[in-house]
């Protein structure tokens, strides 16, 4: 392809490098037949289909990317539900247990829908993927090495003071960062594993993950009126999150519940209708 | 002629009906649908086409001939050419049948 003319050679190097391996060379020479470089039109043509081509990756390479990363906003709330509710033991015991069960449900849903891409990547069969396994490993040292200075800047002050917010506020921002890394590397491992399972597989775990979370999100909607219920004043009161109030805590808590059940929920979608949809041809 | 073709110039279509005539390479493709449909598919369009007709097995690509890949088609690509052929028949005799137009 180095004696190509140069044309020939920027528009081949528009397309994503996997496409390039399989057909880079007959495309520079389609490109190099056709006089590309004299027909602007034909420029145009060849510049959407590399777009077409890093879109169709995108998009074929990562169908479980959407339920990672609600999984990843769910397991953010349900942290965040946990520390809420540590304040509040023994009330409305059985809303907090459906909560812990459908939690389960739905990360072991994604866990099942993905454990033929960790077949794979243990079989050493998804070239570049392993570099990825080591982002959360490194993320989660990097976290801990946060909360050990935000402790030493807290220690001695009080609870509700500014520095211990402070602090606090840094461990929960460094763990959101913590779940988006472990994200963003299991969406990348996932494009690198050139096999997707048995096809009613994925369906399946994925309406079960949805259905999982959207029963932990009603559970903790039950939890929170019983709480108002038990203990009027803590449901008024500031025993929320970084001592802000009950209320708001919990409403946030519920907001990131119902938008992690709502995208697990149109990722479903989309995965039962691709396993309905009869295979078209090439269009 | 592209436009008169409307919907059934779509290029996978094309590229199946080409090679329906026997293997072709990328640019021996787009010469003969240039010349028999009158239709010019760009290269990315081109290469979009024959990209997803292999995915799904429709085509397959034979021993490169220098940096030019020769495409034939697969059994199942014949099939499925054959069917789209059968239904555009079933619908161009309707049409014509309901506009009294006798074939030329």
């Amino acid at each position: 392809m180095s004696g190509d003319p140069r044309v020939v050679r920027a528009l081949v190097g528009c397309y994503p490098p996997q496409w390039r391996h399989r057909y880079g060379e007959e495309y520079a020479q389609l490109l190099h037949d056709m006089q590309v470089h004299r027909r602007p039109r034909l420029v145009v043509d060849s510049l959407l289909g590399a777009a077409r081509a890093r879109g169709a990756l995108m998009s074929e390479r990562s169908p479980l990317a959407l339920p990672v990363w609600s999984a990843a906003l769910f397991t953010a709330a349900g942290i965040g539900f946990a520390k809420l509710a540590e304040d509040f033991p023994g009330i409305a015991a059985t809303a907090h247990t459906v909560m812990v069960i459908a939690s389960a449900v739905a990360l072991l849903a994604l866990a099942v829908a993905a454990a033929p891409a960790a077949v794979v990547l243990f079989r050493g069969r998804a070239d570049g993927a392993w570099k990825y396994v080591a982002v959360p490993v490194a993320a989660a040292a990097l976290w801990y090495g946060v909360v050990r200075i935000a402790v030493a800047t807290a220690a001695g002050h009080a609870v509700h003071s500014g520095p211990n917010v402070a602090a606090f506020a840094m461990i929960v921002a460094a763990g959101l960062g913590v779940l988006a890394a472990t994200a963003w590397a299991a969406t990348r491992v996932l494009q690198r594993v050139p096999v997707a399972g048995p096809g009613r597989l994925r369906p399946v775990t994925v309406t079960a993950m949805a259905a999982g979370m959207v029963g932990a999100t009603i559970a903790v909607l039950v939890w929170g009126l019983r709480v108002r219920l038990a203990d009027a004043a803590a449901f008024d009161g500031d025993q929320g999150l970084m001592a802000t109030s009950f209320v708001s805590s919990w409403i946030a808590v519920l907001i990131a519940l119902c938008a992690a059940s709502v995208l697990s929920g149109v990722a479903a979608r989309r995965h039962l209708t691709a396993s309905w949809r009869p295979r078209l041809p090439g269009a | 002629m592209g436009e008169e073709l409307g919907r059934w110039a779509e290029p996978g279509l094309l590229v199946l009906t080409s090679l329906a005539e026997g293997p072709k390479h990328g640019y021996a493709i787009t010469m003969d649908i240039a010349e028999q449909a009158g239709v010019t598919l760009g290269p990315g369009t081109l290469y979009a086409a024959l990209q997803r007709l292999e995915e799904r097995g429709l085509v397959e690509g034979l021993p490169a001939d220098g940096r030019r890949r020769p495409y034939r088609l697969t059994a199942a690509g014949a099939a499925e050419l054959a069917g789209q052929a059968q239904r555009m028949r079933r619908l161009a005799t309707l049409s014509l049948d309901r506009l009294q137009v006798r074939p030329a």
